[in-house]
């Protein structure tokens, strides 16, 4: 007659799918019914906000947004994408975007189009899509942007002339285009490190997500990384500074800017409800799910832990 | 009904075949799978055909006259006899091409993982962050010595590294675990806003 199993015995041989059925039910809850997680800003979120933020109503510097990632990682890198184009758009800061992965193009399209719906912004002033570029000319564009832009992508996306176009007016090489940010699921940004930061200089910084943060932490303690957005939470951290900085308004409510204050973003409390649009919040109601699946992960793994030494032990007994 | 909701429906029955694998193996998995895989197949070619041979292959040779063009144009194609037995020979001639510039890249590598690297590691041991990086380096570098049987002091000390590496290890590994919950909250996310509408 087989031996009645304890509780631990039974979770060791629960069938996983109840588990996946409980991380379900953990992300799905806190979506349907929100609540107001405080998000922590970190330091190398704040690096790459105060880099963006130091370009503000320039028009002989502009950022480059380089979309390496394909639909598959969208939910970690397009919220803080359509983030940093929200940053630049208010704060008139000029925006340059490119891709080398055919399946990145409609996604950047989707995060100018989506990030400039309430700004009055226009293509070759404002911004500039340089488009879809092959794989193949991804060297040669990273170097060449080092003497001249112009020379190294000729056409932007609509197809005319990059050179003729206002915003390039004062932008020639990476003296200008201060800031590169890859936005990857892979090691496209070590390209950008090794040629572009090593070569010519130019600022780099990492959107990228959570499984390579832990790869590019090295890159920020050299300093060859400016800062870094990492996964979702790096999203949430910049959705915030925007927020909390870029669109801040005065008490007659007109838009009141102000500089990055580590004391400010620190005290700061954000209401999810006072945001009206989700575009704009996408990322930080996506943490507050994200806080319940890793509680409840850490509770899986420590009875999981338990289980094991309670029946490691319990075996240990019947063997004597 | 809008196109909006028919396209978010499509896309809701697709992402739901996807799901259905957890349950177990099946042909709506399946069906999803090799459609995504035809998909983005079929948006590939087009949009490499118009980015890359119409402006860089057709466009220099036949309009601009620029022949000098079909030497690079003639070397990617010989990629082509990859798939036949007798003259797969022929595309070790682009990949040898390809592996010039990547001989480019091996002294700028150098400089940016190995030199720089090693640069930040010698700091002054001023603060805790520096004596931690120190003891680090200096342990994990032992314990891939392998000339040097792990046993006595030397493996109390490389056991030390095996901590630092399990340290680094976990942190990936926490990392990892949120990178793939925030894929799943991202098809939620469109499951319960996009396509049903019922998030606040």
């Amino acid at each position: 007659m087989s031996e009645k199993m304890n509780f631990f015995e039974r979770l060791q041989a629960l069938d996983r799918r109840w588990i996946y059925l409980v991380v379900l039910l953990a992300i799905m809850v806190p979506l349907v019914i929100p609540f107001n997680s405080k998000t922590y800003v970190t330091e190398p979120s704040e690096n790459v906000y105060k880099k963006i933020d130091s370009f503000t109503g320039r028009t002989d510097r502009a950022i480059l947004m380089c979309f390496s990632h394909d639909a598959s990682t969208m939910a970690e890198l397009f919220p803080m994408e359509v983030a940093i184009l929200r940053h630049c758009f208010e704060r008139k800061i000029q925006v340059l975007t490119i891709c080398f992965m055919p399946q990145a193009k409609p996604l950047m399209d989707y995060a100018i189009n989506t990030a400039k719906e309430d700004y009055n912004v226009q293509s070759g002033i404002d911004y500039l899509n340089l488009g879809y570029k092959p794989y193949g000319l991804f060297l040669p564009i990273m170097l060449g942007m080092g003497d001249d832009i112009a020379k190294a992508v000729e056409t932007d996306d609509q197809g005319r002339k990059v050179d003729n176009l206002p915003i390039m007016k004062e932008l020639s090489n990476y003296n200008e285009l201060n800031l590169v940010i890859d936005f990857a699921a892979s090691a496209a940004v070590y390209s950008w490190i090794i040629y572009a930061r090593a070569r010519f200089g130019a600022n780099v910084a990492a959107g990228i997500t959570a499984v390579m943060a832990a790869d590019n932490y090295p890159y920020l303690q050299t300093g060859q990384l400016t800062g870094m957005l990492s996964g979702l939470k790096g999203a949430a951290e910049y959705e915030k500074m925007v927020d909390v900085f870029a669109m801040h308004k005065d008490e007659y409510g007109n838009p009141d800017p102000r500089e990055f204050s580590k004391e400010v973003i620190k005290n700061t409390w954000i209401k999810m409800s006072d945001i009206k649009e989700r575009r704009y919040k996408t990322a930080r109601i996506g943490m507050n799910a994200q806080t319940v699946a890793h509680i409840m992960i850490i509770f899986f793994i420590i009875i999981g832990n338990i289980g094991y030494f309670v029946t490691r032990a319990k075996k240990k007994v019947t063997a004597e | 009904m809008t196109f909006e909701f028919i396209s978010n429906t499509v896309a809701a029955f697709l992402t739901l075949c996807i799901f259905s694998f957890l349950y177990k193996d099946n042909p709506f998995y399946k069906f999803a799978e090799s459609l995504f895989v035809g998909v983005s197949m079929g948006y590939a070619i087009p949009l490499v055909y118009e980015n890359a041979f119409i402006p860089f292959v057709y466009r220099p040779i036949f309009v601009e006259h620029n022949f000098l063009i079909i030497i690079p144009s003639i070397m990617g194609a010989l990629y082509i006899f990859r798939f036949t037995r007798n003259l797969s020979w022929l595309s070790r001639y682009p990949i040898v091409f390809g592996m010039a510039i990547v001989g480019m890249g091996v002294p700028m590598s150098m400089h940016g993982s190995v030199l720089v690297q090693m640069r930040s590691a010698m700091l002054p041991l001023d603060n805790l962050n520096t004596i931690l990086i120190f003891i680090g380096t200096v342990t994990i570098l032992m314990y891939f010595f392998f000339s040097k049987e792990h046993r006595g002091l030397y493996g109390k000390i490389t056991n030390i590294g095996v901590w630092f590496m399990m340290i680094g290890f976990g942190a990936s590994f926490g990392y990892t675990v949120m990178a793939r919950i925030s894929l799943l909250i991202g098809r939620i996310q469109f499951l319960l806003d996009d396509w049903l509408g019922i998030m606040r």
